[in-house]
C-alpha cells in the first residue's frame, strides 16, 4: 500500500465521513439453480447428470430427480451468483431445463 | 425389440459399442443433421429452443448477457461431442469406446433427441406408438435414441469410478 498520503488524510480529519455500511452485503441471499421438468430428458439421464455435475450420490440425485419429475422442479444448487450461473451453464450443456434466481429468504 | 446384445455393454475389454453399419449411418446422418443447425441456425431458431434454454425468468438484461456469454461456448462444446462421436461411428474398426467417448455419446444422443423431440412435440406418454400417427416413424427413432442413450447411462453408471472423480 502507499503510505506516502498518510500526513494529508491526519491533517484533516473532520472531513472524513465514515461510509455507510451496507448491511445487504453481509445479509446477501444466495442464488438458487432450479431444475424444471420436460418431456424429453429421460428420467435415467437427468439422474446421470445430477451425479456428473455435482458429486451426488445416486440417492440424492434420484431423489431430486424425482423432485422434478413429480414436483415439476427441483432447487438443485445453490451459492454466488457466479455459481449459479456456472451451474445452469453446465445444465445447459447436458440439455436440462436450468433457471437461476436470488432466493427470496 | 429382438436383439439380445444391448447398444453399449460392459465386457472384459471395456464398454463395447454393438451396433451394425446401418445403425452407425443412421446416427452419423443425425449428428451431421444437428451439427448443421448448431452451425447454421438463426438466434432464436425454434427447433433449437431446448439446445439454448433461457437461465432467468424475469431478468431481460441479465438472461440477454448471459445468452452472450454463453451461446458460443454452448454450441463449440455440443460440436465438440458431435465430432467425438462421429468419428468412432466413422470408423468400423473400433467397437471399444473411452469413458471420454462414451460422456460424449451421452451428450450427443440428448442433443439429436432434443432437436427431435422438439420438432415431434413429443410429451411424457408418447412411448406407446400409435400406428395412426402421422410422426410414427419420427416417433420410432426418437424412442431408438432413447433407447441408445439409455444404454449408454447404464454402462456409464456401471463403471462409475471412471466416469466421474466425484464418485
Amino acid at each position: 500500500m502507499n503510505t506516502q498520503g498518510v500526513t494529508l488524510v491526519a491533517a484533516a480529519p473532520s472531513t472524513i465521513e465514515r461510509p455507510e455500511v451496507e448491511e445487504s452485503i453481509s445479509l446477501e441471499h444466495p442464488w438458487i439453480v432450479l431444475v424444471w421438468n420436460d418431456p424429453i430428458n429421460l428420467m435415467s439421464y437427468v439422474t446421470f447428470v445430477f451425479q456428473k455435475l455435482f458429486g451426488y450420490s445416486l440417492e440424492k440425485a434420484t431423489e431430486l430427480m424425482l423432485d422434478v419429475h413429480e414436483k415439476g422442479k427441483a432447487v438443485v444448487s445453490s451459492g454466488s451468483k457466479e455459481k449459479a450461473e456456472m451451474d445452469v451453464y453446465r445444465l445447459h450443456e447436458h440439455g436440462l431445463w436450468a433457471t437461476m434466481q436470488q432466493d427470496a429468504v | 425389440m429382438a436383439r439380445v446384445k444391448p447398444p453399449f455393454a460392459t465386457t472384459k475389454k471395456g464398454i463395447a459399442v454393438n451396433l451394425g453399419p446401418d445403425e452407425r449411418g443412421l446416427l452419423r446422418t443425425l449428428l451431421g443433421e444437428v451439427r448443421e443447425l448448431l452451425t447454421t441456425a438463426p438466434i432464436g431458431d425454434p427447433k433449437l429452443a431446448r439446445l439454448f434454454p433461457p437461465a432467468y425468468f424475469d431478468n431481460d438484461e441479465a438472461e440477454t448477457e448471459y445468452q452472450r456469454l454463453m451461446r458460443d461456448e454452448l454450441i463449440a462444446s455440443r460440436l465438440d461431442s458431435i465430432a467425438t462421436v462421429d468419428a468412432f461411428l466413422g470408423d468400423d474398426k473400433l467397437k471399444i469406446v473411452t469413458f471420454t467417448q462414451l460422456d460424449a455419446f451421452c451428450a450427443a444422443l440428448n442433443s439429436v433427441r432434443l432437436v427431435l423431440g422438439t420438432l415431434l412435440n413429443v410429451g411424457e406418454i408418447d412411448d406407446d406408438l400409435d400406428e395412426d400417427d402421422p410422426r410414427h416413424d419420427e416417433l420410432a427413432l426418437y424412442n431408438f435414441l432413447s433407447w441408445l442413450l439409455d444404454s449408454a447411462i447404464s454402462a456409464l453408471m456401471e463403471n462409475p469410478h471412471a466416469s466421474n472423480p466425484h464418485m
